[in-house]
């Protein structure tokens, strides 16, 4: 159908979907780098991320205090005074903003640069102290401004309490004050200053704002959003599903391989030799009845698997061919594939057990099939044909 | 200016509120028998129509569509009206729609029961019944906008926005999942094949939760939680906000059901990221709904409505958090195909749909009976019980499937897997018992309400006719500058269109690629259509519904690789129709079952699973054992697949029964040789050409390429 036309759309559908929501971050860099080809970036640091969300925070709470501020400011000064905190504070963000857009342009002349020999966190000293720098002086701005409100706050306290002439009375709890001032609740007794003029079969309607929490924590939500395509999408320095297969494969063969190393577990087909030992004879009976009886039948007898107690194999009766037997499977004849199932010394007991019933001829037992065995004899003709198979898989 | 008199029509909110109660304690009875066949599989009583793989699509489709659906249409009928000022639109159209309902719920049940499905999840009806849901869900719009054009109250209230909403989106969402081609009356094939049918469905699949189970139940919340509490409504900014970042952003996060599949990773990718930004949305409503009773909070405590609203709107917004967490790759890994998700959709289901329901009840018929609640102290018991056994329901269902998770990765330090599946099973027993506990109290929760409420009707008298009065609605309204979306609010027909651009974008951003661009869905050239056989035994396998406990899906971990064997890719589903992937591994995944077992093992294995797996939870099939195969369908099936693009020989149809019956003889002798008779026509022998074929190809291409290179 339309589907070689389309190929190009994918690349495209990919930037639009990081595009759009790092408009919404007002990220300058973001720009620069869409069409630079995979060099070493600034964002493919985890460690320069982390420092860019945290200022990026910072930035929502600067912006929530600041309203704060303007909110309390209108209480103690007449108009003019409060425009004046007004260009004050959007200064003091544009102090903010300067430095990050300063840094925006730093990373994509890092980009170009090669990564230098002394790095933090494997960004250049100048980026990292520019970014711990940045997330400084938010916190100092976060500091200021706090002061800012809580001396406002003082004096409106001093001034209620004055213009009422009584002291303070019954205190609410500090949570309850933290709890209406983190959702900005209007005291019930101003609720009617915010009834709106709708009335729906009874049902009035509230002016209220937005809690805070609850708008900055949606802007969180979509700057995480577009931090995530980003980093899975464009910069693909985090790994998709098929990459964390991969890893945790690889990790998990080092581990194995470790393991086996130093463990006295490490017997395969070749190395295996019969086990006699009562313990571990009643471990292979263990794991036997519980995983090969259902085919094999409880004493081996057989079923829908062939029967284990006579002299007849189909793959091979020595130790070795019945440890590979069970260690491979043979999957065309329904027999599975269990050394993901067992460990290579719980295969040489489970080997031993079965070995050791043999002649036991208990009841029910199903037909000969196969080869004859006999201990110590000829090698089984099967032998070279599974050598074969083995090869193949 | 002068008021006109009119009459709500009570009756029809009368007979919805009946069908809410009766359909939903019919809806949890089947759900507690689901639960118990979990430890106690005779439960099932080896008959077909009560096994869990049929019974389990009654339960939620009883629950969903006939319970809250129920609910969602007394609730809308009763507030509609009210805050319209005006009666429904026709009457007519109103017991069309009733009984139209009714008799799809009654269809649905009998059809599923007879084992006649569509094998996709939540939309397993057959196309007769997609047919007439589609035609009745039109019959509401028409009355519901009919009302709402004809209205006495010039703006629309927040709750009939949401309205409109589920009323647009379920109507696409039902349409285009239903696309399917008939084979016969009760049989056909999804129209979309694998990684696509995959997406489509979970598409459909999340936004039935978002505008079946929520949009439509926030709608009722704003009506009745401020009337309940007589208290304004918090934020008339926050329903703004709240209601369209809700819509835009819900239809985007289907993919999040398909995390670590073979679905392509940009799709799964937005999944993630819109699941997480839905968070702040859907808590917009829980915020609306608690702040709302800000000053009415020592009226909680007296009144049992109020009560239930409280944990609905609570328990919403737990599940509203927890989804996007679910949805976070690391959690998922952890949770997906385990009963962690089962306790999830129940904390929704129980506390918020459920709760929303008997608060509304509650409310609703001492109202309509002109008289007060029979005994509050029994429905203040009612939501205690319900409480606790939301809690006894939800923990222990958590618990197991994190544990359960936790076994399945779990290996050996010399690198083998601890644990066999069915221990994994046999381990979390005991929570599956104690589920039921909980969900047992819940029910008789629900019996003790209808009691209730009988009695409350006893006592009152019906008002079928409630006289209202009002002026009508001004010609012309005022042209002056106002809030804009006080404008939209006037505008029912606009408020339409804007609510279905905003939820059509997501759908076509994520669908239309998928569809097109074909790096998505790569080639495996060793993958072949089903043979003949196969494809018979593909439909008892739908038919029993074995993609209710079984996945085929293996997705890319040590795990499941070292379990199952090697990872699905996009390119082994092309010509499954529909997909069976699943969504909870109560079994083991069956991707990659060929060849595993012999033949004999999977012939008593369906008579009796316990036979060949001690402990197992399976249900017994013994009448695949006894029922002929129905080999005359086969034709029609093949040329049915041969529209839907499956690359079957011109004029196979015909040819397609010689080689079925080649390959059963096959499979009879297999099984003869191992002490098996049975006749080559049964079903079993079908479904077990379709368990042995599954997962085969892609092992072919191993074959191949090693043969190639050596």
């Amino acid at each position: 159908m339309f589907t070689y036309k389309l190929h190009f759309i994918k690349p495209f559908l990919r930037k639009l979907f990081v595009a759009a929501p790092l408009l919404l971050l007002g990220s300058v860099a973001a720009a620069q780098q869409t069409g630079s080809a995979p060099a070493p970036s600034i964002w493919d640091n985890a460690l320069a991320l982390t420092m860019l969300l945290i200022s990026l925070v910072l930035l929502l709470v600067i912006a929530l205090l600041a309203n704060v501020v303007l909110g309390t400011a209108k209480l103690h000064f007449d108009k003019q005074k409060k425009s004046g905190t007004a260009a004050k504070i959007v200064s003091i963000l544009l102090l903010f903003l300067a430095p990050s857009i300063l840094h925006a342009q730093n990373a994509a002349a890092e980009a170009v640069a090669p990564a230098g020999p002394s790095s933090i966190g494997g960004l250049t000293p100048l980026t990292f102290w520019v970014l711990a720098g940045v997330i400084a002086v938010e916190l100092l701005v976060i500091i200021v401004m706090g002061l800012f409100v809580q001396r406002f706050l003082a004096k409106e306290k001093i001034a209620v309490a004055a213009e009422e002439g009584i002291a303070v009375k019954t205190k609410p709890s500090g949570f309850k004050v933290w709890w209406d001032k983190l959702n900005s609740f209007k005291p019930m007794e101003q609720e009617a200053n915010i009834v709106l003029d709708h009335n729906y079969d009874g049902i009035r309607e509230l002016d209220n704002r937005l809690p805070p929490w609850w708008l900055y924590g949606f802007y969180v939500t979509i700057i995480i959003g577009g931090i995530y395509l980003w980093r899975y999408h464009v910069s693909e320095t985090a790994p998709l599903s098929k990459q964390e297969f991969e890893i945790a494969m690889k990790k998990a063969d080092e581990e194995k391989a470790a393991y086996l190393a130093k463990a006295a577990n490490n017997v395969d087909e070749n190395t295996v030799t019969l086990m006699k030992e009562v313990t571990a004879l009643d471990a292979g009976k263990a794991a036997f009845v519980q995983m090969c009886a259902a085919c094999h039948g409880k004493a081996g007898e057989g079923s829908v698997g062939p029967n284990l107690t006579d002299d007849y194999w189909l793959h091979g009766g020595s130790i070795n061919d019945v440890f590979k037997t069970i260690k491979y499977g043979w999957p065309e004849k329904g027999m599975k594939a269990w050394q993901d199932d067992f460990s290579p010394v719980q295969i040489a007991q489970i080997a031993s057990y079965i070995k050791s019933l043999n002649g036991t001829n208990p009841p029910n037992g199903k037909e000969k099939q196969g080869d004859l065995y006999k201990e110590n004899g000829a090698a089984p003709a099967t032998d070279s044909t599974a050598k074969k198979e083995v090869v193949i898989k | 200016m002068q008021t006109e008199k009119f009459y709500y029509d009570n009756k029809i909110v009368k007979y919805f509120a009946n069908a809410t109660a009766l359909w939903g304690v019919v809806g949890m009875i089947a759900g507690l028998w689901v639960a118990i066949q979990f430890y106690f599989p005779a439960a099932s009583l080896d008959y077909a129509g009560t096994t869990f793989g049929r019974l389990r699509p009654i339960h939620t489709n009883a629950v969903i569509f006939a319970f809250v659906g129920n609910c969602m249409f007394t609730g809308v009928y009763y507030s509609l009206q009210r805050l319209c000022k005006a009666r429904m639109f026709s009457d007519t159209l109103s017991w069309i729609h009733f009984w139209g309902w009714q008799f799809i719920i009654v269809a649905a049940a009998a059809t599923l029961f007879f084992g006649f499905t569509t094998g996709k999840e939540y939309a397993e009806l057959e196309w007769p019944i997609d047919i007439m849901i589609t035609l009745i869900w039109v019959v509401f719009g028409v009355n519901m906008f009919g009302t709402i054009f004809k209205r006495r109250e010039s703006h629309l209230y927040v709750a009939i926005w949401f309205y409109i909403a589920t009323w647009i989106t379920v109507a696409m969402l039902h349409i285009v999942n239903s696309f399917e081609m008939p084979v016969s009356l009760f049989k056909s094939y999804s129209w979309y094949a694998g990684v696509q049918d995959a997406l489509v469905q979970w598409w459909y699949g999340h936004n039935a939760v978002a505008f079946f189970l929520t949009t439509p139940i926030l709608g009722l919340m704003y009506y009745f939680l401020p009337k309940a509490a007589n208290r304004p409504v918090y934020s008339y900014r926050l329903s703004i906000i709240h209601f369209w970042a809700l819509i835009f952003i819900y239809i985007w996060a289907g993919p999040h059901h398909l995390l670590y599949t073979a679905l392509p990773d940009w799709a799964q990718s937005l999944g993630v990221v819109f699941s997480v930004m839905l968070i702040a949305p859907s808590w917009g409503g829980m915020l609306n709904g608690l702040f709302t009773l800000r000053g009415a909070w020592d009226k909680v405590r007296e009144e049992p409505v109020l009560k239930f609203f409280v944990v609905a709107v609570t328990c919403y917004g737990m599940s509203t958090f927890e989804g996007p967490m679910l949805s976070l790759k690391s959690v998922n890994a952890i949770a997906h195909f385990t009963d962690w998700i089962i306790g999830h959709v129940h904390i929704g289901g129980l506390g918020w749909n459920g709760f929303m329901a008997f608060g509304m009840l509650y409310w609703l018929v001492p109202k309509m009976w002109g008289t007060t609640l029979y005994s509050k102290k029994l429905a203040t018991n009612h939501f205690w019980l319900g409480t606790i056994g939301i809690v006894i329901y939800a923990i222990p269902l958590y618990w197991a499937g994190f544990a359960q998770a936790e076994m399945w990765k779990t290996f050996t330090e010399s690198g083998q897997l601890k644990f066999q599946f069915l221990e994994t099973v046999t381990n979390i027993i005991p929570m599956y018992i104690t589920r039921s506990v909980g969900g047992t109290l819940y029910l008789i929760g629900a019996i003790m309400m209808v009691y209730n409420l009988y009695k409350t009707a006893k006592k009152g008298s019906f008002i079928a006719n409630e006289e209202a009065e009002a002026a009508p609605l001004a010609k012309h309204a005022s042209h002056g500058k106002e809030y804009w979306h006080r404008w939209i609010e006037k505008r029912p027909a606009t408020l339409l269109v804007f609510s279905l651009i905003v939820v059509a974008i997501g759908g076509i951003l994520e669908i239309v690629p998928t569809f097109l661009v074909k790096s998505n869905v790569p080639t495996i050239t060793s993958v072949k259509p089903y043979t003949a056989l196969e494809l018979q035994g593909r439909d008892i396998y739908i038919r029993e519904g074995c993609y209710t406990c079984h996945s085929q899906m293996i997705r890319p971990f040590r795990d499941e690789v070292a379990r199952y064997g090697e990872y699905s890719k996009a390119g082994e589903f092309v010509y499954d129709h529909p997909f069976q992937w699943g969504s909870k591994r109560t079994g083991p995944d069956l991707a990659r079952l060929g060849g595993k077992y012999p033949d004999s093992w999977h012939y008593n294995h369906m008579l009796d699973p316990r036979s060949m797996s001690p402990g197992s939870i399976m249900p017994n099939y013994p009448w695949l054992l006894d029922n002929d195969l129905d080999t005359a369908s086969t034709p029609a099936k093949i040329r049915a697949m041969q529209t839907l693009g499956v690359p079957y020989a011109e004029g196979y149809d015909a040819k397609a029964n010689k080689d079925l019956m080649t390959q059963a003889n096959g499979i009879r002798i297999s099984l003869k040789m191992d002490k098996i008779e049975t006749p080559a026509n049964k079903e079993i022998v079908a479904l077990i050409a379709y368990l042995q074929r599954l997962g085969k190809d892609i092992k072919a291409e191993k074959k191949t390429e090693t043969a190639a290179a050596n």
